[in-house]
């Protein structure tokens, strides 16, 4: 009888839908809330969020975070603020993938996206540079840094909305 | 001692000298510290910002008794002022009683954060003051923790407003505490920032041409309670808690401030270690909290583009070739055999001690004594060494009863920090005296001036005991004599030094604390270079008689000297120790050397006051670059002169043993630090500022040998001869302390505030010569390319008298007073 019973089992799963991704053909959706790699984000018309002021490096409990920062004029213009990120690097070798950082931030800058594939093969590759967390362009927008019109931008960090 | 009061600062009593400001006796006597944005221990107070308010009181005596009143449980009793006074007004009496800590003085003191920052904005994330501001650390102590204010209602104002080239000002940040206005007519004496309009309007503006017109304005940003002043050297450079704070000493001038290197990683510098910030750091008796802008933006030529990198070595081509340090030092070894003993050796003063001893040894060990001080302008520190300010001396402590009486010397372009203080001492009563052939800013505060003609200062000196300042400085409690070279033969100045101290012995001015002779000596280490044995006189010698071999360290004898490619044409091999790959090492060096500036390495100094200090590694090294000590030391062990030294430390430990002067000296020493007043630096930088607390050490004064008790006998003090002119003009270089020097050059946010080269010239001159203010004119004298530069003719130079400021263009300047020639030139 119990015989039976498991032949049933088997029979009745080799009829139903596989649960196995083939990964990397097929990739499992994310939670919304998956913290991956940082994305170090802009605004519609290109400009960077972040506005280098290392609040994130100082959150990071692992000190993986290293920014440098730089002043924006309005011949070359990164961020919409006084200020811009002239380095900004995080190294993926000591990240714990806590999230603070993207708690720190004033500006919504950096977020932890949903990349995960985070394989090197050499210590400093581990190194991601600013190129390489950046979004890209949006449609629309100008690549920094931008040349823009005096007068425009003359806060010290931008208005931000009440974050929805 | 001074008269004590007894206070009461809740319920603990305690005893503090009478006068002093509330505010700084609950800081330093109970440790409480009443939160301020407007006072500053350094600055009289004003009462604007009402946010050091305390209930306050006195203890109620009976008028008729004098007996202290007291209630039925048998306390005195404390007659309350009915509202909250502002302690920073209020000077200790006896009988005041205060409360720092009860629940109206926190509504108060929350009230005033809030309201502040109704007009504040919210740039803390991006503010170089944010992390170590004085408004964001009173906010989180005492602030109300949510706004009544709607944010639509914020002002908003111009946020990039540069003041002057050095400091920009952010109008919303700005809480109107006027301690940088205060600090520049108080502390300063230039009176260039200002308050504009009034009420909610108000504003800080400038109203000098150029703008901030200052040699001072770096520490407005120290003082600054708010993000409102920042530097446009630091701006955005790292945020402050980023930083390594480097303990290390200003290269630039005599008066050795004490700083602190802001150091972080960079990646634009290779990933080593980099100066972000030159900061002050607390040492009351050199520089108090303060230093000049040159010592705070001057610090790019550690890491200039001309910095020497790699050993270089002369081929018989002509052309230098990189070498590794074997195959250079082992170069420069066999010139050094096969010169014998005719060797010698010049050392700039920006040498630290442990270089200079390295130097002596070599060539000790080579049977020669002639040892060089470069540049060879200022004689008298042989005087300084007998007579000079007593040990203690502390000038922020000249006034009322003292004099000080100011020679030869611009101060403000050659020690501005002596300035700064002498002029506070002035404001305090000090009698000050400025001698001088030309007018100087030193004469603004001045309470008497003297005008000698030039060159004649030792006659002017001698004849001021029939003169009415005479008494003054005869009678004076204590007399501080500081003297310069301006206008002087090397022999000239040696005389003034001698005349000076001559006045300070029979006036009994000399072997105590607050008095005696300061000698404005050109760089950071003259007086070390004179303890170690570094003479200018040796130095002419070395021009007159040139040797085989000349090892030039940490000079620039062909930017300095115009004369210097004529006397070095005889020396037949050069080797030279330097920061740089331009000048002498370039031209005519066989051998060079690069060594590490200030920033790279250990060292010591010894300052005008004569008092040894200590610098520490801040900066990632340049290239191949050695301390010259270590270079000087392997080239001895070459020589077959004993092993190499291994650390600067080991280097002190033996100029301690060899070098009376530096007997008990030792790097543990000199790193000795004490509590000192008012106490700045710790936690609440509202009180003092972002001045950092000393953490290095004070160092260690030399004692003169009147302040060892040495009967000291008279100086010979023979007037100069007046250099005869034979129908020419006679040159006298001056200093200015903005200029082209490749230690100063680097910094390139200061060019412009760096004067065009120029000449003074007298009308009447000018006039017989046809030259016009603004003309170009060709400088002649003899032995040197003739140097163009823009006449000046406007008051600035006595009659038959050219004044020509040093390094203010590529062609060097004249470096000793000489006669010349002066015309017009074409074009
Ligand atoms: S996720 Fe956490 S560990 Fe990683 S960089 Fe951000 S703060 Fe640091
Ligand atoms: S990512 Fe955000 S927190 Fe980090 S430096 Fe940029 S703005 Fe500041
Ligand atoms: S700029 Fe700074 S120091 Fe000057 S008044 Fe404003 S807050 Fe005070
Ligand atoms: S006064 Fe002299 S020692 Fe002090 S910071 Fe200025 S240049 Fe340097
Ligand atoms: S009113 Fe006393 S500190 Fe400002």
């Amino acid at each position: 009888m119990n015989v039976i019973r498991g032949f049933a089992t088997t029979f009745k799963h080799l009829l139903e839908e596989p649960v196995t991704y083939q990964y990397p053909e097929q990739i499992r959706p994310f939670a919304e809330r998956y913290k991956g790699r940082h994305e170090l984000k802009r605004y519609d018309n290109g400009l960077e969020k972040c506005i280098g002021c290392s609040l994130c490096a100082a959150a990071c409990p692992a000190d993986a975070i290293w920014v440098e920062a730089a002043e924006n004029t309005d011949e070359a213009r990164y961020s919409p603020g006084e200020r811009y990120a002239k380095t900004y690097e995080i190294n993926m070798l000591r990240c714990i993938f806590c999230g603070y950082c993207e708690d720190a931030c004033p500006t919504e800058a950096i977020v932890l996206g949903h990349e995960h594939r985070l394989s090197f093969t050499n210590r400093k590759d581990a190194i991601f540079t600013k190129d390489m967390l950046i979004d890209p362009v949006p449609e629309g927008g100008q690549a920094t840094p931008q040349k823009v019109e005096p007068g425009v931008f003359t806060r010290a960090i931008p208005d931000m909305e009440d974050p929805k | 001692m001074t008269n004590t009061v007894r206070i009461i600062i809740n319920d603990q009593t305690y005893d503090v000298p009478a006068g002093m400001n509330l505010v700084d006796a609950a800081k330093w006597y109970a440790n409480d510290d009443i939160p301020v944005f407007c006072y500053h221990p350094k600055m009289e107070p004003v009462g604007m910002c009402r946010m050091c308010l305390v209930e306050m009181g006195t203890i109620e005596k009976d008028r008729a008794t004098g007996q202290v009143v007291l209630d039925e449980n048998g306390q005195s009793k404390v007659r309350w002022m009915p509202k909250l006074q502002t302690a920073c007004t209020t000077t200790v009496s006896d009988g005041l009683v205060i409360r720092t800590q009860t629940q109206q003085v926190q509504d108060a003191r929350q009230n005033v954060v809030e309201f502040l920052l109704t007009s504040h904005p919210l740039d803390c994330p991006i503010c170089d003051k944010g992390g170590e501001c004085p408004l964001q650390n009173l906010t989180m102590e005492h602030g109300p923790g949510v706004s009544r204010m709607a944010f639509s209602d914020k002002m908003r104002l111009d946020k990039h407003v540069p003041l002057g080239d050095l400091i920009f000002l952010d109008e919303e940040r700005c809480i109107q505490c006027a301690r940088c206005v205060r600090f520049q007519d108080e502390v300063v004496g230039d009176d260039v920032l200002a308050f504009h309009e009034r009420g909610r309007s108000l504003q800080i503006i400038t109203n000098s041409e150029p703008g901030f017109d200052t040699y001072f304005s770096g520490n407005t940003t120290d003082i600054c309670p708010v993000g409102a002043l920042t530097t446009a050297d630091f701006r955005f450079g790292a945020r402050p808690w980023e930083l390594t704070e480097v303990p290390s000493i200003c290269p630039h001038c005599p008066v050795g401030c004490n700083i602190s290197l802001s150091t972080r990683l960079d990646r634009d510098f290779g990933g080593k270690t980099l100066i972000k910030r030159v900061m002050p750091r607390q040492n009351e008796q050199v520089n108090e909290i303060w230093i000049c802008d040159k010592g705070r933006f001057g610090h790019h030529f550690s890491r200039s583009e001309d910095r020497l990198e790699d050993p270089l070595v002369r081929e018989r081509s002509g052309r230098l070739f990189a070498k590794s340090w074997t195959d250079a030092l082992a170069a420069a070894a066999e010139a050094l055999k096969a010169a014998g003993s005719d060797v010698a050796a010049i050392a700039g003063s920006g040498m630290s001690n442990e270089d200079l001893w390295a130097l002596r040894q070599l060539l000790a060990g080579l049977g020669s004594r002639r040892l060089g001080a470069w540049p060879p302008t200022h004689a008298g520190a042989e005087v300084v060494a007998q007579v000079g300010v007593g040990q203690g001396t502390n000038l922020g402590q000249l006034g009322r009863g003292d004099a000080v009486l100011v020679i030869a010397s611009d101060l403000e372009e050659e020690a501005p920090i002596w300035r700064l203080r002498l002029k506070q001492a002035a404001d305090r009563g000090a009698f000050l005296l400025v001698m001088n052939a030309r007018p100087t800013r030193m004469d603004d505060f001045a309470a008497q001036t003297i005008h000698y003609e030039t060159g004649e200062a030792v006659q002017a000196l001698l004849a001021l005991k029939d003169s009415d300042a005479w008494k003054q400085l005869a009678e004076a409690h204590n007399l501080v004599i500081v003297a310069g070279a301006e206008g002087l033969s090397l022999d000239g100045s040696r005389a003034l030094a001698g005349a000076a101290a001559n006045i300070l012995l029979e006036t009994e001015h000399v072997g105590k604390p607050n008095s005696g002779l300061l000698a404005v000596l050109p760089g950071a280490n003259a007086m070390g270079l004179h303890y170690l044995g570094f003479t200018p006189a040796a130095t002419l010698d070395i021009m007159q008689n040139p040797p085989k071999v000349l090892i030039v360290t940490q000079a620039d004898l062909l930017l300095d000297d115009p004369t210097a490619a004529h006397w070095l044409a005889k020396v037949e091999t050069i080797i030279s120790l330097d920061l740089f790959a331009s000048g002498l090492t370039q031209q005519l060096a066989a051998v060079a050397l690069p060594i590490q500036s200030f920033a790279e390495r250990d060292g010591s100094y010894v300052n005008g006051e004569r008092r040894v200090q200590r610098f520490y590694t801040a900066q990632g090294p340049m290239g191949q670059a050695l301390p010259a000590w270590q270079a000087l030391s392997r080239l001895g062990e070459q020589l077959g002169q004993g092993t190499a030294k291994l650390s600067a430390a080991a280097v002190m430990v033996e100029i301690a043993q060899n070098v009376p002067a530096f007997a008990g000296v030792s790097f543990k020493e000199l790193a000795k630090v004490e509590r000192q007043y008012p106490d700045v630096g710790g936690k609440d930088l509202y009180y003092g500022g972002t001045a950092y607390r000393n953490r290095g050490g004070l160092g260690i004064q030399i004692p003169t040998a009147a302040d060892q008790g040495q009967t000291v006998a008279r100086f010979e003090a023979a007037a100069d001869e007046p250099p005869k002119t034979r129908g020419k003009l006679v040159i006298v270089p001056s200093v200015r302390l903005y200029n082209r020097e490749r230690t100063f050059r680097p910094s390139a946010l200061v060019h412009a505030r760096v004067p065009e080269a120029y000449a003074e010239i007298n009308s009447a001159d000018a006039k017989k010569l046809g030259i016009q203010d603004g003309d170009t004119v060709e400088i002649a004298i003899q032995n040197a390319p003739a140097l163009r530069v823009r006449a000046h003719v406007n008051g600035g130079a006595p009659k038959g008298t050219v004044i020509v400021p040093r390094h203010l263009s590529d062609t060097a300047a004249p470096l000793a007073v000489t006669v010349g020639e002066v015309s017009k030139a074409e074009g």
